[in-house]
């Protein structure tokens, strides 16, 4: 079965004078998971609520298997939500909350009585809550409660499913656990899906694409490889990664680069009207040693152990911290020095006055380079 | 150990003692309407109300005659009550329930301005626009009719319903209705499936409110309800007290009748009526 496409053009929502969401255009491929990730307030929710139908736009269009329906009902849409905080009607059984979609409907459907018991049982045996259906949702945990929300979400088969940060009111370990069956359900049953969320690990983990967000636009879309190697925006690289990329504020002179700690060379005409550049280097791709031939010097400011894998804070000048992440076993204590090998071939260079990522700049930095 | 223990006990029997006189301070005036009512009219006057009476002399004749005796006739008072109170409760409350439901979930022009209006009703004393009202319901033949004061009274009480259920309203969740509304229900199913069942409380509350006030009015009653047989119950009960002597059984007895449905009102739903408070507080 082929999912339902969606396709953004050039939506703008404003509430009063605050522009919520900025001429955003997006395109989803038929069963695609595509998960919106970025900080609270950058208009990610405001988006999903357009293509709900929660929200009209002020400008563009909403399109929902090649057919306009920016202006159409919400229940018209053949949309499904799933909200923060499951929205279950406390005064009905789980089973009155997933047949809920079905009896508003059930009229227009020309559903009989058992017809929606039918849904229902289905739906709750694909999810194994058949045995919770009698009990209210106060009675029920904060798992059992999801998947009645997404039972609900399910029953009327949509063609879309949008969800609103499902996972953030779950327990940690029953997160990991409901992230990993909600991936394998999408890809089984194939629906499109938009995924709302501000937390970045749940964006890369379950999303076939991430489209990056802040200030009501979308920074970057791309599969999560893309978006978290190439960041094209100073904004992914710092919003994406536990922890986030290291961002390091350089002096351009002629072809030198001068950052705190150390200098690199380059052909000068590449940096032709930048005075500075911010050069952008993951926790994971600096190398720890103890040989002087290696590239920055630097003090170790604090460790962090975190099981598997250790952050280690490095002061490489007066007021700049390098956060290096090693999976190494490290003996390494407050005041002792260190040298950092960068694996520059992986570095980004950002213009500080746009946070574009200057991308030709790459091969240069790549080049040799010494203190 | 022990000091701490002691204290604490003596604080626990001084509190109680003070509620409990207060309590008592607070119920002293119904048991006092009660004992008058229930005893002769000649024991009240020379012995005084405040005593333990002697059970043989009580008796129910005065709540009889207040509601029996064709001079009095409470009972058609009775009667009228529950039907003008009841009316005036139920149909303020199911346009208000509407109003509040459009004022909270739904988007249309001049909805600040309307909102506003309903407040400045709520502030308008009722005094001040009877004069203009006599006369609108002469002219409308709706002077001294029971469904005439019934609209006057709904007309009250759908301003400030309004207001008081839309607050209660604004305690549901969003993400509630938001989710009724991508399911497809119309405004009317997540009206009647969501809205009404989680508000209980509330509803339950303002009918309280709704009925006691319409039950105690006696102003609006006094000038648009004239006949014997339209009066409500607060007039009769101002017609027990004769021009030159006051029969205190008689009153006590018919004031007793009055309150009795209040009262049964506030015991059955006192639960209700305090979650209902919220009403009151206004949430954007």
């Amino acid at each position: 079965m082929r999912g339902t496409p969606v396709k953004l053009e050039g939506v703008t929502k404003r509430f009063r004078n605050v522009v919520a969401v900025c001429n955003l255009k997006l395109e989803i491929s038929g069963g695609e998971l595509l998960v919106l990730l970025g900080p609270s307030g950058c208009g990610k929710t405001t988006t999903l609520r357009v293509v709900a139908g929660l929200e009209i736009p002020d400008e563009g269009r909403v399109y929902i298997d090649n057919t306009d329906v920016t202006y159409l009902e919400p229940g018209e849409r053949g949309v499904a939500m799933v909200f923060q905080d499951y929205a279950l009607y406390p005064h009905m059984t789980a089973f009155d909350n997933i047949a809920f979609p079905l009896k508003v409907r059930a009229k227009r459907l020309r559903l009989s009585k058992r017809d929606i018991e039918e849904r229902v049982l289905r739906v709750a045996k694909m999810l194994g809550i058949e045995s919770l259906l009698d009990r209210k949702p106060t009675q029920l945990s904060g798992g059992q409660q999801q998947r009645v929300a997404l039972a609900r979400a399910l029953v009327t088969e949509p063609r879309v499913w949008l969800m609103d940060e499902p996972l953030s009111n779950l327990d940690a370990l029953i997160r990991l656990q409901v992230r990993a069956e909600l991936k394998k359900l999408q890809k089984d049953l194939g629906i499109t899906t938009i995924y709302v969320t501000h937390d970045q690990v749940e964006a890369l983990s379950l999303a076939d694409r991430v489209a990056v967000m802040n200030a009501g636009r979308i920074v970057q879309v791309g599969t999560p490889r893309e978006v978290y190697e190439n960041p094209q925006h100073i904004f992914v690289a710092t919003f994406i990664g536990a922890p986030p990329m290291n961002i390091v504020k350089c002096k351009v002179s002629n072809n030198l680069i001068e950052c705190p700690g150390f200098v690199k060379r380059i052909p000068g005409e590449k940096l032709q009207g930048l005075n500075t550049i911010h050069i952008g280097i993951r926790p994971e791709h600096i190398e720890l040693t103890r040989r002087e031939e290696s590239d920055i010097e630097g003090v170790v400011y604090v460790v962090e152990p975190l099981g598997a894998e250790y952050i280690i804070n490095v002061l490489i000048d007066k007021d700049t911290l390098i956060k290096v992440k090693t999976i190494r076993e490290v003996q390494l204590s407050t005041g002792d020095k260190v040298y950092l090998r960068v694996d520059w071939k992986k570095a980004v260079a950002f213009d500080p006055a746009t946070g574009q990522t200057l991308a030709d700049l790459l091969p240069t930095l790549k080049g040799e380079g010494s203190r | 150990m022990i000091k701490t223990t002691t204290k604490k006990l003596i604080k626990t029997i001084l509190i109680n003692a003070v509620i409990w006189a207060l309590a008592l301070l607070w119920v002293l005036p119904f048991i006092g309407l009660a004992l008058v009512s229930l005893m002769p009219y000649r024991g009240v006057i020379v012995r005084g109300w405040l005593r333990l009476p002697s059970l043989d002399s009580l008796s129910f004749k005065n709540f009889i005659e207040a509601l029996a005796n064709p001079l009095y006739d409470m009972a058609t008072g009775y009667r009228n009550s529950v039907i003008v109170a009841s009316a005036s409760t139920i149909l303020p409350l199911i346009s208000a329930a509407l109003a509040a439901y459009a004022f909270t979930y739904l988007d249309f022009r001049l909805k600040a301005m309307l909102f506003g209006l309903i407040i400045v009703i709520m502030m308008v004393p009722q005094q001040l626009v009877v004069v203009p009202l006599f006369f609108l319901y002469n002219y409308l033949r709706l002077y001294n009719t029971i469904p005439g004061i019934v609209l006057l009274h709904s007309a009250w009480g759908v301003a400030w319903s309004t207001f008081f259920l839309r607050n209660y309203f604004k305690f549901i969740p969003k993400s509630l209705v938001d989710a009724a509304r991508v399911f497809g229900a119309s405004d009317f199913q997540i009206f009647r499936k969501i809205v009404m069942p989680l508000s209980i409380p509330g509803i339950i509350a303002a009918t309280v409110l709704q009925f006691t006030w319409v039950w105690n009015d006696l102003f609006y009653a006094l000038t648009f309800l004239v006949s014997k047989e339209n009066q409500v119950l607060t007039q009769k009960l101002v017609m027990l007290k004769g021009e030159y002597h006051i029969d205190w059984g008689l009153l006590t007895a018919g004031s007793i009748i009055t309150m009795s449905m209040p009262l049964i009102l506030y015991i059955a739903f006192n639960k209700y009526f305090m979650r209902g408070v919220a009403g009151w507080g206004v949430r954007r």
